[in-house]
């Protein structure tokens, strides 16, 4: 029998809590690492992640956790202070940077350890390499984190300014020692480690120069972040373009044959002589910086006079040079296969991430012209106060236009580097990019229409997506079945035949389920996923090919008139087909978010009877979500199939189904961008983390995410405003009923 | 039980004939007749339990009775329809619209948003015109944003448009639901319980709203309230049920000096009740007019 | 197909040998759905978890192989059947604990508690693979021979696991019967599943219920998890098919009602052995058999053969 004191031990919180915690640390010492369990030991895996001497570091960060928990309201005034949170961040960043990124691909693995110990093993390197790689990486980081702590705890104000400049030469410190070590190696050049852990320093700076002058006791991140956009819009696009494009112009590697890293200058001098077009000469020569300096110059007046046109001519200024460099470097490009440098095929080929980053840049600057020219005068105050302290007095700039001038130069920046940061990417991430991050956030996309706004669990969501795939793949004749001579078509035109077969599909799937409770139609579509599977394996009718699949699936052309695009084995142009898609479907469904079917949807969803009261069909709103969300997974199926080229039924397993819902819970049930966010986020990380979790674990890592995430928080990583109150359960009344009358209503 | 007035058919709203609904071994209505008159404000009262609310999911095909038939006519000049079996949207698109007892708005849409879903249940355009931008969608979008702050100007609500539902005062929120009822484009509006929770300075205004949705938008309202000086200053007939049954129907005044209604209320039985009103002068249970006092007008 | 007449005495027994096993699984989701009305989908991760506790435990006694005598056969066997309903319950238990109690205290919405469970779910069947390895058709020790030849019923084999299968089953399921109808506890789960917030005022502790309701179902599927080990294979994957289906049969019974899913579970075990073996489907097909029959009562009788024990008309 338990005593009276021992159950009294047992009910207090604190110690349930710190059970919790520890049991806690044990299941993370059994998800990490690469121990693998054996059908001979059965106790191997387990043994070696818990009875081994790693699982003190578990416990301790159990321990960690709980003491966090308990004692958070004794921290909570010290977290809260200006400069904190962004201080903890950046110092991840660079943390990151330092552990995660590379930083010479020339050199084994290419990750920072590597580098640093070769480094230490070379004699006649420039004496900055050196010392950075040697010591000075992490005593700088130590200096500049401690003295912003500093600043954080005393906010004096010259402790912060110190602490910033400190923490902008170490960035732009490793930014120089890995420029030098470059010209040492050789060879192209795709790391980006040196540019994250500038960004960590410079989020450092912000961190320590807010905590040092701030007036406010208390950060109010959101209204600064917004503040720092509103103030004068446009402004921050345009300071971040110009210096990249700066970077580029000037030391970034714009051609690259034989391993000799040539930046823009260098370019110049072997192009000359040669019969390269005048245009690209002259832009080697001048127009480039010219380019620059006449956007950067004007959108930058424009911003800060906050005049409209200036912004306009600006951007258009920054238009044209894109379009400049984009010339100039398929000009080089092109010349240079014609030389056959580096056994070059055609153009686009050899090309360093220099000129790609100038697009980048002036893009940027040119969405900064567009940001300063839509933005009406009126959105914020402040525009005469002292920069600085006016971003850091948010009570004045707390309007909603500085709130959406930030959305907007977060989308324009999105798309920027949408457009030109895969070609700067390795060949590896580029085929990560297509065939995992692409097709999955258009995945997603379709599915936030299912769960997220109608409020429906599609368990068999690849079912949509195989059927497309199937469909293309019979049209273009490589299954058993031929189609009719005048049916055989080029890969792309099956989009408009999936979209009707996967429309078919949804209403018969949906049509008996959905008059039914909201559980069933989980059950009966994850049924449906593993029937149509089952079906491609079986292979009635000699249809499916079986578990072979189809092969040989023809890869897209147009052939439009005078417009001839084909698409190969090369992952790129698959990127920017798919963001044509991405971007139309985009447009489609942000539109219709905000229509009545839209509507519809949020009021079926949270209250269907008062829904139906008012007239809303709720079983032919919830088919119709079901039937977009269908044909959107069958347009990617589409890509799928003509990207990779075969098919078999293994591509459309549950697991699959599965990871599409995560990424959607993840990111944000309901909101398009969260969507979005949450497959590419999800996509990404393992492909990052690869050599530090095992390929086989994702998906268990992936489970535990969507659990923690429902748990924790619900609304996922970017809420949808109109479901963020409701997932998290702050309204009384549960809203799926669809019993008549909750029983206070009374009979 | 008074006698009926005289109506012919086409001025009936609701026909309500022997109407019994169970469930298991409950009998929630039973063998209810009444009908229900074009532009007249008719109330529903009883004592909790009585089978009010009942009734109106009856008339909204939430809930369907085993016997008995109900048939609708709610605009001037429909042909009378059923109802039973039907769902409760197509019923809304016949004419009728409702609000609940518990307020059941949309909280996380905001004021302009909940009362546009009504306005826009009555249009044509699908989601392929809106995601393509078509012209005739954009108008139709135009117009439910303009028909909506109308609405919302009707009940006093303008100036909370664009804030969320869930975010607007008790009494705000019942005039919300009753702006997106009316945005349906009804002839017969039920409202559960309207004035319940709310202060006497709002149930004086909400007394003059519904006086006007019914004169002057020419709107039937069908009532349940407790408040019996609210209904008694609008109804102009008062339905009365106990136990699942109709005791009582007639005009106010009527209602007033029936002895099973006292009954009911007070507990004592119909004669005894009966006998007391023969025995003493006209029993004034509700001082109508009476501005002084706002306490014990609840029965 | 005279040949399938002739052998349906076969396909019968063999039937009732998966159903019992379906009725055991399904008896969790409907109970679980009677309390809280929502479908538990990490339920089929408690089966497996049956499976790989008696595993564990079993194998530290008799190694790959071994050779006892009849009685300690018998003995065995009864430890792996508690085993695997002990590691069932406390599995369950896990589950409500961190997967549905944060979310009830918080009101959530269905959707919520449905996509909780599915991560729950797969964290569960992936972390298993990872810690005792992802080959999916493992077989339990060989300490005797499961398909040994006891007699004949016409055509029908009766081999001596199945039947111990069957006789368990039933046996669990009177016992299942009994608690529910007859003790405390039952009483408790059955006002809950009646009527929680009027439960709750006449003292009854809702969230000891709920949590003794999700072990008690726990140890059922447990206890089929070390069933269908034995006589199948055993591997981390292993609860989704059977888990499905076992959701069908609780359905196809009337979702929430004990003696439903009891028989819902033995006809789809019988449908799904006799249907497949005609001539003209093939065994290929075995496990759409499931999901038609699913979809089939939902259109025609969705409240299932015996009707859902409140008046919840779908």
């Amino acid at each position: 029998m338990s005593s009276p004191t021992f159950n009294s031990f047992r009910k207090n919180p604190l110690v349930v809590r710190l059970v919790v915690c520890l049991a806690g640390g044990v299941v993370l010492a059994l998800m990490w690492g690469s121990q693998e369990g054996s059908t001979t030991d059965s106790a191997h895996a387990f043994t070696e992640a818990v009875l081994a001497p790693r699982i003190v570091g578990f416990l301790a960060l159990g321990v960690l956790v709980w003491a966090l928990i308990s004692f958070w309201p004794r921290v909570r005034p010290y977290v809260v202070r200006p400069g904190a949170w962004p201080l903890v961040s950046g110092v991840v960043t660079v943390g990151a940077a330092l552990f995660l990124m590379h930083w010479d691909d020339q050199v084994g693995n290419a990750k920072f350890s590597a580098v640093s110990s070769a480094v230490a093993d070379t004699s006649g390197l420039a004496p900055l390499v050196t010392i950075y790689f040697g010591w000075l990486y992490w005593v700088g980081l130590l200096i500049v984190a401690l003295l912003s702590a500093a600043t954080i705890v005393t906010r004096r104000s010259l402790l912060g300014w110190i602490a910033a400049a400190l923490s902008v030469v170490m960035g732009v410190l490793g930014l120089i020692a890995h420029s030098t070590l470059l010209d040492f190696t050789g060879g192209i050049d795709h790391s980006t480690g040196p540019f994250v852990a500038l960004a960590g320093y410079v989020v450092i700076a912000a961190a320590a120069i807010a905590a040092g002058t701030s007036p406010e006791q208390v950060a109010q991140s959101r209204a600064f972040m917004a503040g720092l956009f509103g103030w004068r819009p446009g402004l921050p696009l345009v300071v971040v373009g110009a210096l990249a494009t700066i970077w580029a112009l000037a030391s970034a590697t714009w051609f690259s044959p034989q391993n000799s890293n040539l930046t823009l200058s260098d370019t110049r001098t072997t192009f000359e002589g040669t019969g390269l077009s005048s245009l690209a000469v002259q832009y080697l020569a001048w127009l480039g910086w010219v380019s620059l300096a006449a956007a950067a110059v004007l959108t930058g007046a424009a911003s800060y006079l906050r005049h409209r046109l200036l912004g306009w001519i600006g951007a258009l200024v920054g238009a044209v040079g894109v379009v400049l460099t984009l010339i100039t470097l398929y000009d080089i490009s092109d010349l240079g296969a014609q030389n056959k440098f580096n056994s070059a095929t055609g153009p686009w080929q050899n090309l360093g991430i220099g000129g790609w980053l100038a697009c980048l840049g002036l893009f940027l600057i040119g969405s900064g012209g567009v940001i300063a020219a839509i933005t009406p005068k009126s959105a914020s105050g402040g525009a005469t106060a002292e920069p600085i302290r006016s971003v850091l007095v948010p009570s004045r700039l707390r309007a909603a236009g500085d709130t959406l001038t930030q959305y907007r130069s977060l989308a324009l920046a999105g798309a920027a580097l949408v457009l030109f940061y895969p070609p700067m990417a390795t060949l590896f991430w580029q085929k990560v990019l297509v065939i995992e991050v692409g097709v999955y956030v258009l995945l997603a996309i379709g599915l936030n229409v299912v769960v997220g706004w109608a409020g429906l669990l599609d368990l068999g969501f690849i079912a949509f997506f195989a059927i497309g795939s199937y469909t293309t793949a019979f049209l273009v004749g490589a299954l058993p079945r031929k189609p009719p001579s005048w049916l055989h078509l080029s890969p792309l035109l099956a989009i408009p035949f999936a979209i009707i077969f996967c429309l078919i599909a949804g209403v018969l799937l949906g049509a008996p389920t959905l008059r039914l409770r909201g559980d069933y139609l989980a059950i009966v579509t994850l049924g449906f996923g593993e029937i149509i599977r089952i079906i491609a394996i079986n292979n009635p009718g000699n249809f499916t090919n079986g578990p072979r699949g189809a092969t040989n699936i023809p890869h897209p052309v147009i052939h439009l008139g005078p417009i001839h695009v084909t698409w190969g084995l090369d992952s790129l142009p698959y990127w920017y087909l798919l963001v044509v898609i991405i971007g139309i479907v985009l447009l489609l469904f942000y539109r219709l978010e905000n229509s009545r079917l839209g509507r519809a949807w949020a009021a079926v969803r949270e209250d269907e009877v008062a829904a139906q009261a008012t007239g809303i069909n709720a079983t032919k709103v919830k088919l119709l979500a079901f039937a977009i969300g269908a044909s959107t997974s069958g347009v990617a199926g589409v890509f799928f199939a003509t990207q990779v080229g075969y098919i078999n039924p293994d591509n459309f397993v549950l697991n699959n189904s599965i990871l599409v819902l995560a990424y959607v819970v993840f990111g944000g049930m309901g909101s398009l961008p969260g969507a979005m966010a949450g497959a590419a986020v999800l996509t990404w990380l393992p492909e990052f983390l690869k050599d530090q979790v095992p390929s086989d674990d994702r998906v268990m890592w992936i489970g535990a995410i969507v659990l923690l995430m429902m748990i924790l928080r619900p609304a996922g990583l970017i809420p949808a405003k109109r479901r963020k109150a409701e997932l998290s359960g702050l309204q009384g009344t549960s809203s799926a009923e669809t019993t008549a009358v909750p029983a206070s209503e009374g009979l | 039980m008074s006698a009926l007035p005289a109506a012919s058919p086409a001025e009936v709203v609701f026909d309500v004939n022997h109407v019994t609904l169970r469930f298991g071994g409950v009998t929630s209505l039973n063998n209810v007749s009444l009908h229900m008159l074009r532009g007249e404000i008719l109330a529903v009262i009883g004592p909790n339990g009585a089978g009010k609310t009942s009734l109106f999911n009856s008339l909204t095909g939430v809930y369907t009775p085993q016997e008995g038939s109900i048939m609708l006519a709610a605009r001037p000049g429909d042909h009378p329809t059923s109802v039973i079996g039907q769902k409760t949207h197509k019923i809304n698109h016949l004419g009728v619209a409702r609000t609940f007892q518990n307020i059941r708005l949309f909280p996380a849409l905001t004021a302009l948003e909940n009362v546009k879903i009504g306005v826009e249940t009555r249009q044509k355009s699908g989601p392929i015109s809106a995601m393509l931008g078509m012209p005739w969608q954009r108008r139709e979008e135009r117009d439910s944003t303009r028909a909506a702050y109308e609405l919302l100007d009707q009940v006093g609500l303008a100036g909370r448009a664009n804030e969320l539902s869930a975010s607007l005062a008790y009494g705000e929120q019942r005039r919300l639901e009753i702006a997106r009822a009316l945005g349906t484009n009804p002839g017969v509006i039920l409202l559960d319980e309207p004035a319940a929770g709310t202060n006497p300075a709002e149930k004086r205004d909400l007394a003059e709203l519904i006086k006007g949705i019914n004169v002057e938008l020419g709107i039937s309202v069908l009532l349940i309230e407790h408040d019996m000086k609210l209904v008694m200053s609008i109804a102009t007939r008062i339905v009365v049920l106990n136990f699942g049954e109709k005791i009582a129907e007639g005009t106010p005044a009527q209602i007033q000096r029936d002895p099973a209604v006292v009954a009911a209320y007070l507990g004592t039985s119909a004669e005894e009740a009966s006998e007391q009103a023969s025995h003493q002068p006209q029993v004034r249970l509700i001082d109508i007019d009476s501005h002084g006092s706002e306490e014990g007008d609840q029965l | 197909m005279s040949t399938w007449f002739h052998l349906l005495p076969e396909y019968l027994f063999e039937g009732l040998t998966r159903g019992s096993m379906y009725a055991l699984i399904a008896l969790g989701y409907t109970l679980v759905y009677g309390v809280l009305q929502l479908i538990n989908f990490a339920h089929s991760e408690v089966f497996m978890s049956g499976a790989f506790g008696s595993f564990l435990v079993i194998h530290s006694i008799t190694g790959n192989s071994a050779h006892p005598s009849a009685g300690v056969v018998a003995l065995i066997i009864i430890l792996g059947l508690l085993v695997g309903a002990v590691t069932g319950a406390l599995i369950a238990w896990v589950l409500e604990q961190v997967a549905y109690r944060p979310l009830r205290r918080r009101g959530a919405p269905k959707l919520a508690f449905l996509i909780s469970a599915i991560g729950a779910s797969f964290f569960l069947s992936q972390l298993a693979g990872k810690l005792f390895g992802r080959l999916s058709n493992r077989g339990f020790p060989s300490y005797f021979n499961p398909n040994h030849l006891l007699f004949h019923i016409g055509t029908a084999r009766i081999q001596l696991f199945p039947l111990i299968i069957i006789g368990s089953a039933i046996v669990m399921m009177i016992f299942l019967d009994r608690l529910v109808a007859r003790t405390k506890l039952g009483r408790s789960v059955r006002a809950v599943a009646e009527d929680a917030p009027t439960a709750a005022l006449m003292g009854i502790d809702i969230d000891r219920t709920i949590s003794r309701t999700f072990m008690i179902g726990g140890a059922l599927a447990g206890a089929a998890g070390f069933m269908f080990g034995t006589a199948f294979g055993f591997g981390n994957t292993m609860g989704f098919t059977p888990g499905i289906k076992a959701f069908a049969a609780a359905v196809l019974g009337g979702i929430g009602n004990i003696r439903g899913a009891m028989i819902g579970g033995l006809v789809l075990g019988v449908v799904e052995s006799v249907v497949p073996a005609l001539p003209a489907i093939g065994t290929s097909w075995t496990d759409v058999v499931a999901f038609v029959v699913l979809v089939l009562v939902l259109l025609v009788r969705p409240t299932g053969i015996l009707g859902e024990k409140l008046g919840r008309a779908a």
